[in-house]
């Protein structure tokens, strides 16, 4: 009777699967279609690949440097976010003062807070500095939400390094930010390189602040998108191999952290 | 162990306040500036009359006539409103059932889960815009594949399109949404049923309780802030929604599918009307703090407590 109910779950969740990765397969298959293939009005699951629609959006309509911008823009603000987040972390995991709970809470309302509030009057403060449609506003936006992911998961991952350790490195005559740098940090590195891959995810695929603060110069792969649908001849298999750029290095990093990614995805309430 | 956050009286006081404040400041002081600065700074843009496409709007104050009129006038923003809480409530009560169904049937049926998880992942780890572009080439009217085979099955009649209908945009919105984040309930209540002590269960198949009455007796009980933080998170995120639905339909046909956040894009980068957009934005902002609140002190603060 169980193994009945086995094959039947078993069934089941084949079918999930299938729904879950049909469409991403899709776009796949459409990005090496031709033209022809891509508008028969019957699906076509075989057909001659080319790889024509990869140039002529990448090189012919200069999509490229959008990829290197996404590049830069994920990088940065992973980096800002974890160069003044986890200090910020290990402060909170490892003293006590008045308010700490509160101001940590704080943390949390800026990753909480809508993009479309936030975008509205940080757009009007970039106005005024002169930093619209610079890449350096997107990556301060970014980093202002990569940062609480910052502060709340690597909490976590510092109070699970025992006292201890630190006490150890001060008796050796380091100091408190000597004990940090050189010996917590490096207990850490695990924790710190999830974290950054989900701040690098974040990033990546982000859209609305960067499509509010950047229209043309440092714009991302994300919002070059729209630009390519029209609304009568759209490319298909242009549009579709944009979107696989755009997909294909976050599933790979998400393998990659994937042990961690129940912990980041929740702020580090639920351990995974 | 999240024991930073039990609140003892008698703090490790490891970092003391000199070593603490350098390592604190940078952290706060971005976020002051580049958040807190622009927050009140859009209260007060909230209470002037500044438009970009309106020369005389210069931004005088007004007080709280956007509010007022806002609240009281704009029967477009109370429609989006309760759109937005229509398509909150129908896509995450979907994504619970389904996705806690499947964090079960994985649970009791499937020893390697790994390679399934994993795969699980695909939909929701990609950008949304990505997602809503997927989906409009998928539900396209001529040549889209799954029209095509909704039109086979004789589900979708051979004329319509499912993005110019107003009576289907607003499910096939939600239908998407639910196949992009049902995964993320399956995967989190299934990281709470393989933290779950076993011996409550033994315990009970030894007094002779059946699966259900284990199920709502043990199961339930003992996933309850697990569950509440699922709904929470993923409440608030779909109160948010922009990407997808902005790239699949744009808000249309008309404002059928016109979101919060998609009525707040429009007031104040389509039409400029900054002051009021202000206000907008304002208001979504408040309903996402409240279920924030209720997130920190319901979940977080309890599950830490008891891991404490």
């Amino acid at each position: 009777m169980d193994k009945f109910w086995k094959i039947i779950a078993i069934g089941v969740l084949a079918c999930v699967l299938v729904i879950a990765l049909t469409p991403y397969l899709w776009i796949l298959l459409t990005s090496f279609k031709g033209r022809l293939d891509i508008l028969a009005p019957q699906p076509t699951w075989f057909f001659t690949p080319t790889l024509a629609n990869y140039p002529a959006v990448f090189i012919d309509k200069d999509y490229l440097p959008l990829v290197f911008n996404s590049l830069i823009i994920a990088t940065g603000s992973t980096t800002l976010s974890l160069l003044i987040g986890a200090p910020a972390a290990y402060v909170f995991a490892r003293s006590n003062f008045a308010g700490k709970e509160d101001l940590f809470f704080f943390f949390l309302t800026t990753r909480m807070a809508p993009p479309i509030s936030i975008a509205v009057p940080l757009f009007l403060f970039f106005t005024m500095l002169g930093l619209t449609d610079t890449i350096y506003a997107v990556v301060i936006a970014h980093t202002t939400f990569n940062l609480s992911l910052v502060v709340w998961m690597m909490r976590g991952f510092f109070a699970e390094i025992p006292k201890e350790i630190d006490e150890a490195a001060m008796m050796d005559g380091r100091s408190k930010l000597g004990a940090f740098v050189r010996v917590i940090v490096p207990l850490a590195a695990p924790g710190l390189a999830a974290t950054a891959v989900l701040c690098f995810i974040m990033s990546w695929n982000e859209f609305l602040y960067a499509f509010i603060l950047v229209a043309f110069e440092g714009r991302p792969i994300t919002v070059g998108i729209p630009g390519l649908i029209t609304p009568h001849g759209t490319l298909w298999g242009q549009v579709a191999a944009v979107a696989v750029v755009a997909t294909l290095p976050i599933l790979v990093f998400t393998f990659l952290v994937q042990k961690h990614l129940v912990r980041g995805l929740t702020f580090g309430a639920v351990k995974g | 162990m999240m024991t930073a956050v039990n609140p003892s009286p008698r703090g490790t006081f490891l970092l003391d306040r000199g070593a603490s404040l350098p390592l604190l400041l940078p952290a706060t002081l971005l976020v002051l500036v580049f958040l807190v600065g622009p927050f009140y700074y859009m209260i007060y843009t909230a209470m002037t009359d500044l438009s970009f496409a309106n020369p005389d709007q210069k931004g005088a104050f007004v007080g709280f006539d956007n509010f007022r009129k806002l609240v009281r006038e704009d029967s477009i923003f109370w429609g989006s409103f309760w759109l937005t809480i229509r398509f909150v409530v129908a896509s995450v009560a979907v994504e619970f059932v389904l996705g806690f169904g499947l964090a079960l049937l994985i649970w009791r049926f499937i020893e390697r889960q790994r390679l399934l998880t994993t795969l699980l992942l695909v939909p929701m780890m990609l950008a949304p815009v990505a997602v809503g572009l997927i989906w409009r080439l998928l539900l396209q009217g001529d040549f889209g594949m799954v029209t095509y085979y909704l039109r086979q099955f004789g589900i979708l009649s051979q004329a319509s399109a499912v993005f110019s209908s107003p009576a289907l945009v607003m499910p096939t919105v939600i239908a998407i949404d639910v196949w992009q984040w049902t995964p993320f309930v399956t995967l989190i209540i299934l990281a709470g049923l393989m933290s779950m002590p076993r011996s409550p269960f033994e315990a009970a198949t030894m007094d002779g309780a059946g699966p259900w009455r284990q199920f709502v007796d043990i199961l339930l009980p003992l996933l309850r802030p697990i569950i509440a933080l699922v709904l929470l998170l993923r409440g608030i995120d779909a109160f948010k929604e922009f990407d997808k639905v902005f790239i699949m339909t744009g808000g249309g046909p008309g404002t059928v599918s016109e979101l919060l956040s998609i009525y707040a894009y429009r007031v104040n980068f389509k039409n400029w009307n900054l002051g009021y957009g202000a206000a907008v934005s304002f208001m979504v902002y408040l309903v996402v703090l409240i279920l924030c609140s209720v997130f920190y002190k319901a979940v977080y603060w309890k599950t830490a407590g008891e891991r404490a």
